[in-house]
């Protein structure tokens, strides 16, 4: 129990630092959202300083930074100005969007991944598992940018899925059914894109944990019990290889919102990564630290996820962590 | 393949490739900026040998495009002039190296421009966009690694031979580093320095910001190496001698850690490649008139370019080559530092 | 006539942590003295962990005591600052018990005698070879090998070198921190003839440090057996290793290999 509260410890430092960090890194640079206000001739020099006023920006970093932990404390990620409205609400739409995304890809990727590399490392050598590292090595060759675009040619070509955007228009009228349908058929494409970006590395984890696993003498005297092959592989060797996947879960969990940024941009799909770039340009500052401290917020969930997960499932873990 | 052979033979093809790239005056058959407002958007060329009236030709040439009737972006071959292919001709004046001056090309045509593949919105031709935007890329790739590997090793030995606060102190910023997810770090970067500057200043930026996003990784390789040769015992009887923590550091722990900045390198470079194409494929990087192969891609952002002009594609393609001959040597280099365990995942994982 | 080295009640502690709050001491040295006369050997023995290699390492001052003095012909060495020991390091050396590990294996095997010379800046970079090769004949290893990497000597070799190194700023105490324990029985012999000709040709002044009794009667003088820290028995080679009366050296001397009729007997390796 200690070992988990330190570990959160851990983690709220990190987000405290994180979010020091870039209100420091943002403040420092040169010109904010106001600069191109303040270059429009129509807009008088006094309403840009009261906006400003009104935005806080005229005082110094340390209160400001104060002013937004206070409102952070209060679930209020300060205010937009590009798009004029709270940014906590903003951000919570766009980040179901990409989630709805890389959740759908991320338990696929596993999904395949898992079988296909206890598979291939069962197979060691022989041709399937040739095979199949020839195939991850040249998708692990091919950039998600080559990957992405490439995709898009393709529908676009095609014709066969939409090429952008979360539904389409009139989604509205649509019964549920076909609702779903339209969903999924504008999922796919950034989906795909993103299971074939992870898959392969995926692929070449599970394969190589579950490889050093199969040699293990223990094994061999499962095997002289008569346990059949299958039961062998999934129920006894991979629960040996498991402790380097749940990190490698834990990893996944925490880029599901940080991943994806470049496939939605590229697909044009409306999650939080377009919106951020859009804010990075704008320099819409507190879009700008509140996207990333919700991806960080992910991160490091996703690694105090794995660390959960590898007390729970590996005693031996939790025998060392009694002992400190 | 015998280890030291693969490693060769992966560094003699990296070698060829960045040698193709790095002489794109030579391989190139036109000025990368010559625009031919007449010719937007055309397709590749097509070679041949037999012409229209069934002749077969000894030397393979070219039909010239004309827009076809009725339409301004479908072309169609004009077979009444036929442009040969020539090798070695005497083209738009370059300088190899950026120091020899020539104006030897591989190949050309007289009587007519060939695009072998293709032309973009102001005529300009694709294959030399390509060729020289290797340039851009490549070097901001191989300058960024420089910038990174270098502010990692010595973040890492100073961490790692000094041990101590100096040690918890920089390896705690490390982990920061290490915890944000470096695109958004790339943007934020970038996007919050000044936006609008000269070609050269932004190439700059731009090789600057990338190699500061990526010294954590790096910096704790290098520390973990320093940690297990500073105790060795040929360390313990150098400072027998009296040697001074800087001959140590220069003559005995740095050679140590070649092994494993080597490997970062073939690991990082493509990554800082990559990273600069998506810099500026967003607008974020390298600008017009300079090419890159990020900002040859930016015009797939438009819809219409996207649809009809499948060509415009194919600077994403030019990478794929590089990545693989960077991916082998890197795999090939990590097996022979097996002693310093580098985790699989930081192979392809930026983050 | 003055002791070559004197060490005087020294301690050594390790701050090692039992839990999160209490941090223990761990005593590697409580309370050392002893005395070495020039041009003589002792050998100092022990079982593993009794801290022989701690005491090796501050003698030769890359370790500080944390209590106790040391004095080298009558200096307390333990009193310099820094820059004064660094200048009294070279009048005493170390040879490690592993060769693979106290040599570079990537450099060659001149490069690693000419070390010290470099570091010392002594002498001009065509003397240095020179003398690097006198060296290696001294420790009659063939000057063909001077340009092999040491990691291709064979193990007796490369503890030839390691003499060799040491040899290099012409001290006048050697400490050989289980300097055979890694060799081969017949190579260990050869050693320790080479060790024996080399004290009485130029003077030199050794502690033997080893876990085993076995080489004691042929190279030590007098003998200082360590258990847990502190010297429990020390004297005359003859009389420790005829009348033990501690049990720790008695246990010691049981463990060695080979039995023997009495010390300073040429015994067949």
């Amino acid at each position: 129990m200690r070992y988990l509260l330190r570990r959160t410890l851990h983690a709220v430092f990190l987000l405290l630092g994180v979010s020091l960090l870039t209100f420091l890194f943002s403040s420092l640079t040169p010109g904010n959202y106001f600069d191109e206000m303040r270059l429009n001739p129509q807009i008088s020099p006094d309403t840009v300083a009261a906006l400003r006023a009104q935005y806080q920006l005229d005082r110094p970093l340390p209160i400001r930074y104060l002013h937004w932990l206070n409102a952070v404390a209060h679930g209020e990620l300060g205010f937009s100005f590009a798009y004029n409205t709270p940014v906590a609400p903003l951000l919570w739409v766009r980040a179901r969007n990409t989630l709805l995304l890389t959740g759908t890809a991320t338990i696929l990727a596993w999904l395949v991944a898992l079988p296909l590399g206890v598979w291939s490392a069962a197979q060691l050598g022989r041709a399937p598992d040739r095979v199949l590292s020839w195939a991850t090595a040249t998708l692990l060759v091919v950039p998600d940018l080559v990957l992405a675009l490439g995709l898009l040619i393709l529908a676009v070509r095609t014709g066969w899925f939409p090429t952008g955007g979360l539904v389409s228009v009139g989604f509205d009228e649509l019964s549920p059914l076909h609702k779903l349908r339209d969903l999924v058929s504008h999922m796919t494409l950034p989906v795909v894109a993103l299971v074939l970006g992870t898959l392969p590395m995926l692929v070449r984890h599970v394969r190589a944990s579950v490889t050093e696993v199969l040699g293990a003498p223990f094994l061999r005297a499962a095997r002289s019990h008569g346990i059949s092959d299958r039961k062998l592989l999934y129920h006894y060797a991979l629960r040996a290889a498991a402790n380097p996947l749940i990190s490698l879960f834990g990893f996944s969990v925490g880029t599901l919102l940080s991943g994806s940024l470049l496939v939605e941009v590229i697909m044009s799909w409306p999650g939080l990564g377009p919106l951020l770039l859009e804010a990075i340009l704008a320099r819409d500052l507190y879009v700008v630290i509140g996207g990333v401290l919700l991806s960080m917020l992910f991160l490091v969930a996703g690694n105090l996820f794995a660390d959960v997960l590898l007390y729970w499932a590996d005693p031996r873990i939790r025998i060392a962590a009694s002992a400190k | 393949m015998k280890q030291p052979r693969r490693l060769a033979k992966w560094f003699v093809i990296l070698l060829l490739l960045h040698g193709i790239v790095a002489a794109a005056g030579f391989f190139a058959p036109y000025d990368p900026v010559e625009q031919d407002r007449e010719h937007p958007y055309l397709p590749p060329m097509h070679a041949h040998l037999i012409d229209a009236q069934g002749h077969i030709h000894a030397r393979p040439f070219f039909y010239p495009l004309r827009p076809r009737e009725g339409s301004f972006d479908q072309y169609e071959e004009n077979t009444t002039t036929a442009v040969p292919l020539k090798f070695f001709e005497s083209g738009a004046a370059y300088r190899l190296l950026g120091v020899l001056p020539s104006r030897l090309h591989l190949f050309g045509a007289e009587g007519g421009r060939i695009y072998l593949l293709g032309s973009d919105a102001f005529g300009r031709d694709q294959l030399s966009r390509i060729l020289y935007g290797g340039q851009v890329s490549l070097l901001a790739g191989l300058l960024g690694a420089g910038v990174t590997l270098l502010l990692g090793a010595l973040i890492g030995m100073a961490a790692g031979y000094f041990s101590g606060w100096r040690d918890e102190f920089l390896m705690r910023i490390a982990e920061l580093f290490l915890a944000l997810p470096w695109l958004y770090l790339l943007f934020a970067l970038r996007a919050f320095l000044p936006l609008t500057v000269s070609p050269f200043d932004s190439f700059l930026l731009v090789v600057v910001v990338i190699g500061m996003v990526g010294w954590a990784r790096p910096a704790r390789l290098v520390r973990g190496v320093v940690l297990s040769v500073k105790e060795r015992d040929f360390v313990r009887a150098a400072r027998g001698f009296g040697a001074s923590d800087l001959y140590l550091l220069r003559r005995h722990i740095l050679p140590e850690t070649a092994g494993v900045i080597l490997t970062q390198a073939a690991i990082l470079i493509p990554q800082f490649v990559l990273a600069e194409m998506t810099l500026s494929f967003l607008g974020l990087g390298v600008p017009e008139p300079l090419s890159s192969w990020g900002n040859l891609l930016a015009s797939l952002q438009q819809y219409n370019v996207l649809v009809s002009y499948w060509w415009m594609y194919l600077p994403a393609l030019a990478i794929v080559p590089f990545f693989l001959g960077y991916l082998r040597l890197a795999s090939a280099l990590q097996q022979r530092t097996v002693a310093y365990k580098i985790g699989e995942k930081d192979l392809w994982n930026p983050s | 006539m003055q002791p070559l080295l004197k060490v005087e009640n020294l301690g050594k502690q390790y701050p090692a942590r039992k839990s999160a709050r209490a941090i223990d001491n761990f005593a590697a040295l409580d309370g050392v003295s002893f005395s070495i006369a020039p041009q003589t050997t002792l050998a100092l023995v022990g079982e593993s962990g009794s801290g022989k290699s701690t005491l090796a390492l501050c003698i030769a001052c890359l370790e500080t005591p944390t209590s106790g003095k040391i004095f080298f012909e009558g200096i307390d060495v333990t009193a310099l600052d820094q820059n004064r020991q660094r200048l009294l390091r070279p009048q005493i050396q170390l040879v490690f018990q592993d060769p693979a590990s106290s040599l570079n294996p990537r450099w060659t095997a001149l490069d690693i005698v000419t070390e010290p010379f470099l570091v010392q800046r002594r002498f001009t970079k065509s003397d240095r070879a020179v003398r690097a090769l006198q060296l290696l004949d001294r420790v009659a290893l063939p000057r063909k090998l001077a340009a092999r990497r040491a990691g291709e000597l064979s193990g007796g070799q490369k503890q030839r070198l390691a003499i060799a190194r040491a040899l290099a700023l012409e001290p006048k105490l050697i400490i050989l921190d289980e300097a055979l324990s890694a060799l081969d029985c017949s190579v260990q012999a050869q050693i320790a003839n080479l060790l024996v000709e080399l004290q009485s040709s130029l003077g030199l002044t050794y502690l033997f440090i080893t876990h085993d009794f076995a080489m004691a009667p042929h190279l030590a003088d007098h003998v200082a057996v360590m258990h847990r820290g502190h010297i429990v028995e020390s004297g005359p080679a003859r009389n420790i290793l005829s009348s033990p009366t501690h049990d720790a050296t008695r246990s010691l001397l049981a463990a060695t290999p080979r039995l023997f009729e009495s010390p300073r007997e040429s015994v067949n390796f």
